[in-house]
């Protein structure tokens, strides 16, 4: 469809509040043609679905600096699915550790961007789940 | 015969809306039956417009307003539109970062929206997203946008109370009638009240306001100054206060609520006009050969642009 973009929502879940890496993220996204819909830190579960749903986005991308984010990560799917809202893919950034992806794809996680990932990698993956092409470099 | 999507719009169902507002957004001609249905329809909401400068403190003004009308056990609806890049036609839509706390509300519905690089379009989007909104039900809508350029003052059109936030540090009162800003509000807010000169800029705004409304007579509105202090929450039951006095006087006059709906039907007509011609010789795709023959004969200056356009209209 003409005038389509990929609509990606960022944000940080829980107390973590390193949210320098997110930041660079959405600008770098925004230079690549991505509407980012920024919600920043200490966001819950039940209001980041409820802002999915209102802002209709392709894909939710979360930022992790701290150890928790496998209990973060599970309780948002689990929500997400009894929302009916599973099928908008979740990527993950920050300090994953290589050992958790596993356990991470398995609940249902589409893409993790730790260390030494690459925006070439992330903006493939972001035209691969969304189906959309990003016009800008 | 009702339209499919326009009943789930009419029931709530947010994915549904949420959806229909994606493809206004991305200019979906398929969806004009359901933007009819919706229309016959709308027009019951108060929508209230936020406009100013970039820092001003819409977002947190917003946050404080929705706080209130909650309290007040009021559902409302947000509009937030934010600028995208003219360079990568991305754009980091992050007003909700100061309305977090509604997020887990379900009387309160916020939608981003970018204004993207389309030449008055933006309007266009934007009054379609707020006739979705209008047939949802909500108590109020509000639609904040950065006053920085015609497309965002033309989606204020579609309010019917405009609010023009603006701070103590935002220069003096030639700035705002530079802006032509002037003309389009119906309150201005002197946020950020507790830094600086806040009295300094609501008497300079006064002025400016009563330079312009002197001569309207005693039935014309009369713009108030409300000064607030969003981050503390300060004043802004006085604005909510200001904001019904506005539209009690305009159901106490019909007739300028009369001119002012007309004023509206216009703008969105002549929106739709504009895109119209936009979209019949502007996209890349529809330039006839004819369209590439009469600009061959303005580059060879054997017609001008003005007389080129006519005949472009006429064939």
């Amino acid at each position: 469809m003409i005038g389509e973009k990929i609509r990606c929502l960022l944000a940080m879940l829980g107390t973590d509040v390193h949210s320098k890496g997110i930041r660079t993220l959405a600008q770098l996204l925004r230079d690549r043609g991505v509407e980012v819909i920024y919600l920043g830190e200490h966001n819950t579960a039940d209001g980041l679905i409820n802002a999915l749903i209102a802002e209709d986005a392709d894909v939710v991308g979360l930022s992790y600096s701290t150890a928790t984010y496998l209990h973060y990560t599970r309780d948002l799917l689990v929500k997400m699915k009894a929302a009916g809202v599973d099928d908008v893919p979740v990527m993950l950034g920050g300090l994953i550790h290589a050992d958790d992806e596993p356990e991470l794809r398995e609940m249902g996680v589409k893409g993790i961007f730790g260390p030494g990932s690459s925006m070439t990698q992330i903006v493939a993956f972001l035209q691969d789940v969304t189906g959309k092409t990003l016009t800008a470099p | 015969m009702s339209d499919a999507i326009a009943d789930a719009v009419r029931r709530g169902e947010l994915r549904s809306v949420a959806r229909l507002i994606t493809r206004i957004e991305a200019g979906d001609p398929t969806i004009a039956a359901t933007l009819r249905d919706l229309h016959a329809a709308a027009g019951n909401t108060p929508i209230i417009g936020i406009t100013g400068p970039p820092g001003a403190g819409k977002s947190t003004l917003v946050d404080q307003m929705l706080a209130r009308y909650r309290a007040n056990g009021e559902r409302v609806a947000v509009l937030a539109v934010d600028p995208s890049s003219p360079f990568s036609g991305g754009a980091i839509l992050g007003d909700r970062v100061r309305m977090n706390r509604h997020n887990t509300d379900r009387g309160v519905f916020i939608r981003s929206m970018a204004a993207r690089g389309r030449l008055g379009g933006l309007a266009q989007a934007a009054a379609d997203a707020l006739v979705v909104l209008d047939a949802m039900g909500w108590d109020r809508i509000l639609v904040e946008t950065v006053g920085v350029g015609q497309n965002e003052i033309d989606v204020l059109r579609h309010a019917d109370t405009v609010l023009i936030v603006q701070t103590p540090a935002g220069g003096d009162t030639v700035q705002a009638v530079k802006a032509g800003i002037l003309e389009v509000g119906d309150l201005f807010v002197v946020n950020k009240a507790d830094t600086g000169s806040a009295d300094r800029t609501v008497s300079a705004l006064r002025e400016a306001i009563e330079f312009r409304t002197h001569a309207l007579g005693a039935d014309a509105w009369h713009p108030p100054v409300p000064k607030t202090a969003a981050t503390d929450n300060q004043g802004i039951a006085e604005l909510l206060t200001a904001i019904d006095a506005h539209r009690r006087h305009l159901q106490d006059h019909p007739e300028q609520l009369a001119l002012r709906r007309r004023a509206q039907a216009r703008a969105r007509v002549t929106e739709h006009l504009a895109e119209i011609l936009r979209s019949r010789y502007l996209q890349p795709t529809n330039r006839s050969e004819r369209f590439e023959a009469i600009i061959d004969e303005v580059v060879a200056r054997r017609c001008d642009p003005s007389s080129a356009a006519a005949r472009l209209l006429h064939d």
